[in-house]
């Protein structure tokens, strides 16, 4: 016990729960905080809006699997972390918020800077405080931690009245945390695990459907054991990518709208879908009523609520994927040893249509640059240590289709929420969490004018992240979606991003070098230039073609089995063995 | 459809009940009652919630209730049988 303010004891706390950096902007009703930071520790970023300080949170927690931290004022401070925060729950990632809030006599009055932020979050954080006794601090803060990176990852907000943190307070940091209605259970049940086995031992078209909880509980080596055990194929939905690698033989890519066609097929044509970590999500099943109806499901997840939610569940495996996935290997072996069920004809169906139906683009004939040339070139140049972060659209099916993720926590973006905007700030918490490795955003210039303001801060802070404009002077994907779905009435979607703002200049105008390239045969050049620079952040301009489309599709509420490979054209089912 | 009864204890924390009522708001399922009270523990709050939900409906409402970190336990009380029923979390179809 030491006597000291409430926002020392914050601090303290901060420090005690392991904290080494947070992103933030000090304001009124935090500022008694920013008192103690200015000698902790702790190394406090400054961002330039709240947003960017919410998902450097979320960036620096996807990359290092740690808890994410993010600090912001009362009322509009607060409110802007909304967004972030709503993300960080969408993707399960563990993010802890400190905000200020008015003196608690104030609180109810619609005071200066006011805002209801407990209320605001409570519909999408895992959990929230609303501390007004300083005595309460050192436990809001332990039991935060605990909750956000525990069981099913997610945001947990501590909302602090000012006058709490001026207060006196004896500071004493709790060893445990006890808390009567959470027990997150993570050790599966033996008997799930049989019967889970026992549906694998019986199925001659299984397939492997890896969500982004596999990431999230370090399970990748016990998948890659399990995968090569059975020899089934794998498919990685958009939060997984990295999860198994893309180079290995069984692995199919990713599933859903803008999915493989292999991959997409595969769950629609498998007879048991060996679920883990993921969570049936729209935009992987399709119309769910039509959705792998002769697959038989084993769920293996933490929460859990998400078992059943959207598709029965014949064997549902509750706990952490990581001892699910370990105590499955030994019990499918023996499985297997009393009935090995063949699987080549599986097997070479689906390599098939892997082979037939890769990804790929084509070269725009008016001669303008091709962006899934210049991503898959990203890729390449690179190489499979280098961390992605994507905005939203386009350029993010791009880069999750034509980069061969070998490595978990190397592929970041907002897959649930959708939040364009992502890939500057994320990538920058990613650099302050990985500092060795390259680090490049993979943004559209619709997303890049959202938080771009976020550079000041990595030039500022010795932040050297990479970030490659996908300019296609649109919001390219809704643009997409007008070309298909509303007869070319391009309603609202043209930016001009090819005459204003001039992105190099914006980005040397933020302490970054500004690059620009706008023909294939500079496109190598340009990344190596780019890679050549680790002092400064490097912000390069790909001036596009504008009509690339993502291909393959499945339009929004069809059918998995109604996949296209180009505008109105579908694979060629006759041909292929199913 | 039948009407069921969850009895749901919870911490005596300010905002508790907001958060029980937010859920069945967000996730579109309907409360027919609520009487909330408190219990020989001054520490927790007993919640009566009578909805109109069978299925997977009611089985996802009340896995997603456990989920909220207030929430201590969820019994389903049943008039005139003495024991409640367990719920697994399961759907009881195939879609």
């Amino acid at each position: 016990m030491s006597a000291m303010n409430g926002a020392s004891s914050l601090v303290a706390s901060l420090e005690a729960a392991g904290v080494d950096v947070m992103f933030g902007i000090p304001g009124g009703a935090i500022l008694p905080a920013y008192d103690p930071i200015f000698s902790s520790s702790i190394r406090h970023i400054l961002v330039r809006h709240e947003q960017g300080a919410g998902h450097a949170a979320t960036g620096y927690a996807q990359v290092t699997g740690r808890v994410g931290v993010c600090i912001a004022t009362s009322g509009p401070g607060a409110t802007n972390l909304v967004t972030p925060l709503a993300d960080a729950a969408m993707d399960s990632v563990p993010v802890v918020a400190i905000t200020g809030q008015v003196p608690s006599a104030a609180i109810g009055t619609d005071a200066f800077q006011e805002a209801d932020i407990r209320g605001i979050t409570m519909p999408f954080a895992k959990h929230n405080y609303l501390i007004t006794d300083p005595a309460d601090i050192p436990r809001a803060i332990a039991e935060a931690f605990h909750i956000a990176s525990t069981g099913r990852p997610g945001p947990v907000l501590v909302d602090i009245a000012k006058d709490a943190l001026q207060k006196m307070t004896d500071f004493s940091y709790p060893t445990s945390v006890s808390l009567k209605g959470y027990h997150p259970k993570t050790q599966p049940d033996a008997e799930n695990i049989l019967d889970a086995a026992d549906l694998i031992a019986q199925s001659s078209k299984p397939v492997f459907y890896v969500g982004g909880g596999v990431i999230k509980a370090n399970a990748s080596r016990e998948l890659l054991e399990l995968a090569q055990l059975l020899g089934a194929p794998v498919v990685t939905t958009l939060m997984a990518r990295g999860a198994f690698p893309d180079s290995h033989p069984l692995n199919l890519g990713m599933p859903g709208m803008h999915g493989t066609v292999a991959a997409v097929t595969a769950l629609q044509k498998a007879d048991l879908l060996i679920t883990l970590g993921a969570r049936f999500d729209d935009r992987v099943t399709g119309k769910l009523s039509t959705f792998a109806v002769n697959a038989k499901v084993i769920h293996a997840d933490i929460d859990p609520a998400e078992i059943g939610k959207n598709r029965f569940a014949d064997a549902p495996v509750l706990g952490d994927l990581k001892y699910s996935i370990a105590a499955l290997i030994p019990a499918l072996r023996v499985a297997l040893s009393k009935n090995r069920p063949d699987l080549t004809a599986w097997l070479r169906q689906m390599n098939a249509l892997k082979a037939t139906y890769p990804v790929g683009f084509d070269i725009p004939a008016d001669g303008s640059l091709s962006p899934q040339y210049v991503i898959q070139r990203l890729g390449q140049i690179s190489g499979p240590q280098t961390i992605f972060a994507s905005g939203v659209g386009q350029h993010q099916m791009w880069a999750s289709q034509f980069i061969s993720y070998e490595n978990p926590r190397t592929w970041l973006n907002s897959g649930g929420l959708g939040t364009m905007g992502y890939a500057v700030p994320a990538a920058m918490g990613a650099k302050v969490g990985a500092p060795d490795t390259t680090v490049w955003a993979i943004d559209g210039d619709g997303c890049f004018q959202m938080t771009n303001q976020e550079l000041t801060t990595c030039a500022l802070n010795n932040i050297p992240i990479k970030v490659a404009i996908i300019n296609n002077e649109s919001l390219g994907m809704v643009r997409q979606w007008q070309t298909l779905f509303y007869e070319g009435r391009y309603s609202n979607t043209s930016l001009e991003s090819k005459r204003v703002p001039n992105f190099p200049m914006l980005a040397e105008a933020m302490g970054c070098i500004g690059l620009s390239c706008d023909r294939m045969e500079d496109v190598d050049a340009t990344i190596e230039k780019a890679m050549s620079i680790n002092d400064q952040p490097v912000v390069v301009d790909f001036r596009v073609n504008r009509d690339a489309m993502v291909w393959p599709m499945v339009a929004a509420g069809s059918s998995n089995d109604e996949i296209m490979i180009a505008r109105e054209t579908a694979p060629d089912w006759d041909s292929q063995e199913l | 459809m039948a009407q069921h009864t969850l009895e749901v204890i919870v911490e005596n924390s300010p905002g508790v009940l907001a958060r029980v009522a937010g859920l069945f708001s967000r996730r579109a399922y309907n409360i027919e009652s609520l009487s909330v009270g408190p219990t020989s523990n001054p520490e927790t709050s007993k919640m009566d919630i009578v909805v109109n939900l069978e299925g997977h409906a009611l089985e996802q409402v009340i896995a997603q209730l456990d989920k909220l970190i207030n929430v201590i336990s969820i019994q389903e009380i049943l008039p005139n049988i003495a024991q409640p029923v367990i719920h697994d979390t399961q759907p009881d179809y195939q879609n």
